[in-house]
């Protein structure tokens, strides 16, 4: 998306001037794309899938680790690798690889926003073919041991969701930089903790200018026997004075028990596990969309793999709050905190928040599961509607366009132009809910798209492509199954809340829809509408929703009834009828997988993948979050206090790193002598 | 006198819990089973406030239940043949065109011996590929998959398995009935050929009498991780796919046909008891089962999937 094309970037009072303009604009773009793209039919399946790393840099001896900001370098020499670039991988932004078409692409690897992040893709994306889902690990594989190729050798890619002691006092990265910086003002990272690219710094200015102080990301901590209690942030500097946010802290930023953070990177320093979905068309698209919001949650409480911040252990497993703090750029008028004066609207989630809208044109879609509380912008539903766009989806265009743009390029203002979505996306890509519905670009080269974004990165690339795979396979059991997880919004919302507890995976109780399963089509439920008479299709159901759904443990969902009863370590309860039984994901998706002509080899290894998702969900394996949280407990220099070293933190590292290069030779995980390493990778991949 | 009975799923992809397997109950039969059984209660329910032709609107009165259609009108007797549930051929067809879907079917040969000579089989594999060919709108399948009965791979080893399967079924019908399903190629009305549950030596004998070679070898086995090594290396060397399935290696056994079909509330109401005087009475014996896949192409989505079986009343 043109990252690197330079500009003028206006600071927030000028972007603010701007804000109507661009979201007039994009507007339009969209209605182009739309009445382009709305009648684009067969499009097949292609899928992507991305993976965040970390890079850090990490030796034996030095008891230290550290983060990297070599990003930049790190992308120079993977634009600058020939044999990369003319196998039609490479860094796009930096290279502009023209129409470079080859057999076999190799990955391909993208700047985020941190400095020290990395993200890569598949050289192209994938296809529906049982082997091309084989082909994902292996390319997973490759991907991280090009980018290493590409660092020092002290350094290295890895896949933790954060880096366990971003913002601690002292050094945390090479090079060094004081922090209190005039982007970010924050008193725990420096702003060169950004990418260096203008959008970035800009985008975190903006955000905390429009917002009138810093983000306030606060994430409660993990008591444990020593931590003093009540427990105040020991790394909060309540006597700096370089910036009016510096304030923040003064006036109550920091509450006790909790850990604070004050800056974006806290939250977009995350990796996360995402997968793009190509739809047939625009209907299957919104049906995908939907479909699949339900499921996030429950697939964030099973990737858990985030219980560190700031170097202390915090009481939640997962990033999604924490990210939707940081970037939550929402007025104390939005926030409902002063009467509205000079804001439109009340605004109940940040940008970054679980989805708002179900868009589907399914008669299955009650509008009791609506958000009744939806904001939308009027005058841009009533444009999108004149323009031709149904009410449904123009509701929820409407409603991510409450949202001002944060990042305004001075030169994009000169001339509307409808053959780019520039406009749109710059909304549209600043919206983070968990599923993101995206149109065709403008060429219409490719079709309707639907993001999964809520799974956070796991440690090895097993465990990613198992995700990844997972959820491919429950796409195509979705379609063939007609399978309708419909549950109020506000209930997909409360499981989200849910699914940031310690140990959700285990413990959590979720909402969750008991029958998946359309009425059966009647006889004269054919394609060919042929007049003879025939009975009318019963009637969509109209029972209570409340009676739709009922509270679930991930386990339940996703084994079934049948399973978890027998596995589970919390056993359904006991009065459950059969009646009730829920078939679980990994049934349904080996029903589907039971009616497809796939190879032996092929299902051995997909069934490994489900494996893999079932002990995780039953208990039998444990999340990262746990392993991380088992790791720290057990390590000889813990002081049972909350408080993650730097030793510890670098001895962490140190297993994952040293797991990441068995994984990259094949050779098992045994006599790697990593605590509890068993429990979560268990006897996959060469066994521990 | 002989009276053949069709019995249908319809489009099952969607029916629900039916298509799913019990935790640790692989193998079984109970796809067919139920999605017959619903098939049935649905076509007596739907057809029961609905006069069809020749049911003279007969709609409430003889049938068991007060909302189930009478036996005359939610099946169809055309010639010698009993359609059980009847089934409307306007609503039959894919949602787009032949070309965009892979279809498979699996056509398992149920009689063994003296009932079941070439010429019979030729004459089921026929009457069961019409069936689908005419349920899904296309011209030709993209492959057959044949299972012939008294095969399976059993057996706590891999090579057990294999040896196991060396004495299974019967060599000579097996390769007696393959010439007409070759001529189902011939003709255009089968792209490919398939087989299942071969092990290697059964495998290797078949391949030393056929002129069109299966591509397709589908075996069933408890851990799919673990397949007999001869048999991976002689599919490798011929060519030929080893595909997974899981269907029950006994899919319609003749009790359980009997019970189905039987009299209500436990059956459909087909077959008569012995006391009651409506209802066909005599020897059923179920001939052969096909299984329809339709899958879209590029996209991996079933679309259509469903069962025809026959079976032979023999009056008594």
């Amino acid at each position: 998306m043109g990252l690197l094309a330079l500009g003028t970037a206006l600071a927030w009072p000028d972007a603010k001037k701007q804000a109507d303009l661009v979201r007039e604009w994009g507007i339009m773009q969209l209605l182009a794309i739309w009445n382009k793209a709305k009648h684009k039919e067969r499009d097949a399946l292609l899928w992507g899938d991305e993976v965040e790393y970390l890079v850090v840099v990490w030796t034996q001896d030095n008891k230290r680790v550290l983060l990297s900001l070599r990003q930049a370098d790190i992308l120079k020499a993977l634009a600058n690798d020939k044999e990369l670039t003319s196998g039609g991988g490479g860094v796009p932004d930096l290279q502009a690889t023209t129409g470079a078409s080859h057999e076999s692409p190799l990955p391909v690897f993208h700047p985020e926003f941190g400095r020290f992040m990395l993200e890569a893709t598949p050289g192209q994306p994938w296809g529906i073919e049982f082997k091309e889902l084989l082909a994902v690990e292996p390319d997973m594989k490759l991907r991280r041991a090009i980018a290493k190729d590409h660092m020092l050798a002290t350094e290295y890619p890895i896949t933790l969701t954060t880096f366990p002691r971003l913002g601690c006092p002292g050094v945390f990265s090479d090079p060094y930089y004081p922090v209190s910086g005039p982007r970010l003002r924050s008193q725990f990272v420096p702003d060169e903790i950004a990418n260096p690219h203008i959008r970035f710094p800009t985008l975190a200015a903006n955000i905390r200018s429009r917002r009138g102080r810093k983000v306030q990301v606060n994430v409660p901590v993990f008591r444990d026997e020593n931590t003093p209690w009540p427990w105040k942030d020991p790394t909060v500097d309540y006597d700096l004075h370089n910036w009016p946010e510096d304030d923040d802290v003064r006036n109550g930023a920091a509450p006790d028990n909790f850990i604070h953070m004050d800056a974006m990177a806290f939250g977009m320093g995350s990796c996360c596990l995402q997968i793009t979905f190509q739809a047939k068309n625009i209907t299957e698209g919104r049906q995908m969309y939907d479909q699949l919001s339900p499921l996030g949650p429950i697939l964030l409480a099973l990737t858990a793999a985030t219980p560190i911040y700031k170097g202390f252990l915090a009481d939640t497993d997962v990033r999604w709050n924490q990210i939707s703090k940081a970037v939550d750029d929402r007025t104390p008028e939005e926030l409902g905190e002063k009467p509205l004066e000079h804001d439109r609207w009340r605004i109940p989630k940040s940008r970054y928040a679980s989805n708002s809208t179900y868009i589907s044109t399914d008669h299955r879609l009650r509008p009791e599961y609506l958000d009744p509380n939806l904001v939308i912008d009027d005058d841009i539903k009533a444009k999108l509607v004149d323009g031709g766009m149904d009410e449904r989806l123009a509701t929820h265009f409407a409603h991510l366009f409450i949202r001002d743009p944060i990042v305004i390029f001075a030169e994009d203002l000169t001339e509307l132009d409808l053959n780019k979505t520039d406009h749109f996306e710059n909304i549209q890509s600043t919206n983070w809910q968990h599923m993101r519905f995206k149109p065709p670009p403008a060429d219409n080269s490719i079709g309707w798209r639907v993001e999964f974004r809520p799974m956070e990165i796991q440690i090895t690339d097993f465990e990613n492509a198992a995700f990844a795979v997972f959820i491919v396979l429950i796409t195509r059991a979705i379609l063939s199954f007609d399978l309708n997880f419909y549950i109020p919004i506000a209930k997909v919302d409360e499981n989200m809340e849910e699914a940031h507890a310690r140990d959700a995976v285990l413990q959590g109780k979720f909402h969750f829809r008991k029958n998946l399963f359309p009425a059966r089509a009647p006889r004269s439920a054919g394609p060919s509408g042929a007049n003879t008479p025939t009975p009318s299709r019963p009637a969509t159901p109209t029972g209570p929703v409340e009676d739709e759904y009922r509270l679930m443990a991930i386990s339940e969902i996703i084994n079934g009834t049948e399973y978890a009863r027998t596995f589970s370590s919390s056993p359904a309860p006991a009065d459950s009828d059969d009646d009730d039984d829920f078939p679980g994901l990994i049934p349904i998706v080996e029903a589907y997988l039971d009616s497809m002509n796939i190879d032996v080899a092929t299902r051995c290894e997909l069934a490994t993948y489900l494996d893999l998702i079932r002990r995780r969900a039953s208990g039998e394996l444990w999340t990262a979050a746990r392993w991380i949280r088992h790791f720290v407990a057990t390590h000889p220099q813990y002081g049972k206090d909350s408080a993650v070293s730097e030793e510890v933190a670098h001895d962490l590292v140190g297993a994952v790193i040293s797991v990441g290069e068995r994984e990259q030779k094949g050779c098992g995980f045994k006599g790697l002598g990593v605590t509890g390493l068993e429990k979560l990778l268990g006897e996959f991949r060469g066994g521990c | 006198m002989t009276k053949s009975i069709i019995l249908s799923t319809g489009n099952i992809v969607s029916g629900g819990p039916s298509i799913f397997r019990k935790a640790g109950a692989s193998r079984s039969n109970r796809e067919l089973i139920n999605s017959l059984k619903s098939n049935f209660e649905a076509a007596k329910e739907e057809y029961a406030t609905l006069p069809v032709d020749g049911a003279n609107g007969h709609t409430n009165g003889n049938g068991p239940a007060p909302n189930h259609a009478p036996l005359s009108v939610w099946t169809e007797q055309q010639d010698d043949v009993l359609y059980v549930p009847r089934i409307n051929w306007d609503f039959a067809g894919l949602q787009e065109e032949p070309s965009q879907y892979d279809v498979t079917v699996k056509l398992f040969f149920l009689t063994s011996g003296s009932v079941s000579p070439p010429s019979a089989r030729e004459q089921h594999a026929r009457q069961a590929l019409a069936l689908v060919l005419k349920e899904l709108r296309i011209p030709k399948v993209d492959l057959l998959v044949v299972s012939f009965p008294g095969m399976s791979f059993d057996g706590d080893c891999e090579w057990e398995a294999d040896k196991q399967n060396a004495q299974q079924g019967e060599d000579e019908e097996e390769a007696a009935s393959w010439p007409a399903l070759e001529r189902l190629q011939k003709e255009g009305l089968v792209k490919n050929l398939g087989i299942a549950e071969f092990g290697s030596e059964k495998l290797a004998r078949l391949l030393k009498r056929v002129e069109v070679k299966p591509t397709v070898d589908q075996i069933n086995i408890k851990n799919c991780c673990n397949v007999p090594p001869p048999l991976v290396k002689l599919a490798k060397e011929q060519g030929i796919d080893l595909l997974v399935h899981n269907d029950s290696t006994d899919v319609l056994p003749k009790g359980t046909l009997r019970e189905l079909l039987g009299p209500e509330p436990r059956g459909a109401g087909v077959l008569a008891d012995g006391g009651v005087c409506s209802g066909l009475k005599g020897d059923l014996t179920p001939q052969w089962v096909i299984k329809y896949t339709a899958v879209v192409r590029d996209r991996g989505v079933i679309e259509n999937k469903g069962y025809f079986a026959g079976a032979e009343l023999e009056e008594a």
